[in-house]
């Protein structure tokens, strides 16, 4: 009853004043809009948005950001099924099945389907943050310390591993070279200077920013492009039928398992939606009776990712005001607005600015919410995009991927290495390489690094100390037992 | 040799060979930490050892399956791979990494010039005009019969120059060029459409959220973006 009196004063809080509403629907169509123009994201969106919220309050700022991570998510998955290229990582997963959709002429079907699932997923797990928060922060401070949460970027590197290479080395060589990427730059125990050449810009890393436009976005035109000049280029054919309610009802489980996959990777810091829509296409693909279907185009595949990426969303939100730990970028960006207001978010926050909370929460609630109104009236516009020429299209997303990688730093050398990632892609994904797997690792990659060198200080350099862990332990064993398989797989299964 | 073709051997060479490069430069990093005793080397190292470990293991799997098929379906829907393609052969490879150097040649060369005249600024300018002219010239010599890699030059070689010659006189050129590459041969529509672009791109970046986009320090390009900027802000 208290949570429910919370949030109603919340909702009265935020829906009373009027620059708050501006502030929320700007957040609203904002986020969605950036999330589906190609080339850029929220992340840009955010970035460029960071330093005007120094003349808003604290309440606007950290709401306008939350619902624009909201739809922002969502975002990401039009133009994952409509181009092939995600918005955000978390979106990776919605292109393997939302793309050869559109391809089959179903674009919006799945379009439909990512607008229903996200909100779904979103709304839900914003109710389970508002009513769990409390009990399940309190569980993962005490359950979940740097052995754990390394076991479980090991674990999810592990199944994603399978996902979108040609052969499962190649899969794995993916991964690795995303954590490759993730090294270069200054080491996060001692500050030394990695594989830097002398580069000064090099000693900052490589920003995921660029790297991500350049081997989503700008390896899609480059395939595009030799498509076009092998005459083999096949435009994506138009439709506007979104699927019925009957359809979602049939992929109940799928809906369910990916509210809990989503949430529960949510919750963790740094791990986040993106391992939630990939662990949910995953599953979704382990318990399907008809695995063939996946990557071609099937409905569930839209349906797992999108509704684990958003169920994500509410969840992130629990390390970052609980704790003060930020997720991932965007909630990266929330402690800056956090922190240009003077203050520090962490169990403080709940002390001192409960009505704060409670505006959040509310707002994510209601921006979930919205995404099944104000998705489907953006999305039917959205999709007449496709009916540009791709020789007219092609310029159009890699400008603004200039203007996006661009707009992070404001530096030059961060478009060249765009365009390099670009390249590389192109080489990698005709080699029959994952761009996502390479993305996946470079993101978990500093993440992984972090939490390891912490868990071994914390273990005494002793390996047994895992053992007594048994999360860490349980998540390691299912790790190194999922590769056993996927080798296994790989050299004595009849093709 | 069981299934093994050149180009398997030749694509495990590269995997080996890049980590031997980057194994010998980690010593550069090999440093005691005092709180942590693995110290910097031990993570990248260890992703080093097992970019190799799988690199031989996706050379056995070739041995034994050739090119075999995806170890998943998911994989195969995945596969771009274009064994069967013109873009593959030996020659088209070289081409295509000669037309990529290109943008590196530009990022290079003036300051060597520079290095060796003495040039001071404006002459470091006139180099820098000079060179990207003549890379340039050789770009579109060199693209003749290979689209597929003009293409994937073109962008890295508008990133190069956008430092010096900025967005604003940069970006209506690269989005001429990519039609051009794309295929399109219809002057009037391209400049329309191209134009029309670069407008929208303009007046929602510049004049309405004020994103700084690079305009240049080259001379004539400088006063061309600053005075674009003035114009649009």
């Amino acid at each position: 009853m208290e949570t429910f009196n919370n949030f109603l004063g919340g909702t009265i809080t935020l829906f009373s004043d009027p620059l708050g509403i501006v502030i929320f629907f700007g957040g609203v169509i904002g986020g969605m809009l950036f999330g589906a123009i190609p080339g850029v994201s929220m992340l840009t969106l955010a970035a460029i948005l960071l330093p005007f919220t120094a003349h808003l309050s604290p309440e606007h700022g950290i709401m306008l950001f939350s619902v624009i991570y909201c739809t922002g998510v969502y975002g990401g998955a039009i133009t994952a099924i409509l181009f092939n290229i995600p918005g955000a990582p978390e979106n990776a997963p919605t292109a393997f099945d939302g793309y050869p959709m559109t391809k089959n002429g179903q674009a919006g079907r799945a379009v439909g389907a990512a607008v229903m699932c996200s909100a779904l997923g979103g709304t839900i797990s914003a109710v389970i943050m508002m009513i769990a928060t409390a009990p399940i922060a309190n569980w993962a401070i005490s359950a979940f310390g740097p052995p754990e949460i390394f076991a479980l970027v090991f674990f999810g590197l592990a199944v994603a591993s399978s996902v979108g290479a040609k052969t499962f080395w190649k899969g794995w060589l993916s991964i690795l070279i995303g954590l490759l990427i993730a090294v270069v730059g200054l080491d996060p125990v001692g500050g030394i200077k990695r594989w830097d050449f002398g580069m000064p810009y090099l000693l900052a890393g490589i920003h995921f920013i660029p790297t991500i436009l350049g081997f989503f976005a700008v390896t899609e035109i480059f395939v595009q492009a030799e498509n076009k000049v092998r005459g083999s280029y096949q435009a994506p054919k138009l439709s506007v039928d979104f699927p019925s309610l009957a359809e979602l009802v049939a992929h109940k489980v799928a809906v369910v398992r990916s509210i809990v996959i989503g949430f529960f990777c949510g919750i963790l810091p740094g791990i986040g939606a993106t391992l939630a829509a990939f662990m949910g296409y995953n599953e979704a693909v382990r318990w399907s009776k008809d695995k063939s279907e996946f990557g071609k185009g099937k409905l569930e595949g839209v349906i797992s990712s999108e509704t684990a990426n958003n169920a994500a969303t509410g969840a992130a939100m629990i390390p970052l005001l609980a704790l003060g730990l930020p997720g991932g970028a965007l909630t990266a960006m929330m402690v800056g607005v956090f922190q240009m207001h003077d203050m520090e978010p962490g169990p403080l926050v709940f002390l001192n600015s409960a009505d704060l909370v409670w505006v959040v929460f509310a707002a994510m609630f209601f921006a979930n919410l919205s995404i099944l109104f104000v998705g489907y009236m953006e999305t039917k516009t959205i999709i007449n995009l496709l009916r540009i020429p791709f020789q007219f299209l092609a310029p159009m997303i890699l400008c603004l991927a200039t203007v996006g990688a661009y707009a992070v730093r404001g530096l030059a050398i961060d478009v060249i290495v765009m365009f390099v990632a670009g390249a590389i892609g192109f080489f990698l994904r005709r080699s029959g390489y994952s761009v996502a797997g390479i993305v996946l690792g470079l993101i978990l990659g500093r993440i992984g690094e972090q939490t390891f060198a912490q868990a071994m200080q914390m273990l005494h350099f002793e390996w047994s100390g895992f053992a007594g862990r048994p999360i860490a332990a349980g998540l390691l064993i299912a790790g190194v037992l999922t590769l056993a398989g996927s080798i296994y797989g790989a050299f004595f299964k009849k093709q | 040799m069981g299934n093994l073709r050149t180009g398997h051997i030749v694509e495990a060479a590269i995997w080996l060979g890049f980590c031997l490069f980057l194994y010998i430069y980690s010593f550069d990093f090999e440093q005691e930490i005092e709180i942590y005793k693995f110290g910097a080397s031990a993570w990248p190292r260890t992703i080093l050892l097992l970019i190799a470990i799988a690199a031989i293991g996706q050379l056995i799997y070739n041995w034994k399956k050739g090119d075999g098929s995806a170890t998943s379906m998911i994989a195969q829907a995945h596969d771009d791979s274009t064994d069967g393609s013109d873009h593959n052969s030996l020659k088209w490879y070289l081409w295509t990494f000669f037309l990529l150097a290109l943008p590196f040649i530009y990022m290079n060369l003036p300051e060597g010039i520079a290095a060796i005249m003495s040039l001071e600024q404006p002459g470091l300018h006139v180099a820098k005009l000079v060179v990207a002219a003549v890379v340039v010239v050789v770009y579109v010599f060199a693209i003749r019969g290979n689209h597929v890699g003009g293409i994937l030059a073109l962008p890295i070689l508008f990133g190069a120059f956008l430092q010096d010659f900025g967005f604003y006189a940069m970006a209506p050129i690269f989005i001429l060029g990519v039609m051009f590459l794309f295929g399109e041969r219809r002057y009037k529509r391209m400049l329309v459409v191209g134009g029309g672009i670069f407008a929208l791109l303009l007046m929602f970046f510049v004049s309405l959220l004020y994103v700084g986009l690079p305009t240049g320090n080259v001379g004539w390009f400088y006063d061309f973006g600053t005075s674009m900027v003035n114009i649009l802000q």
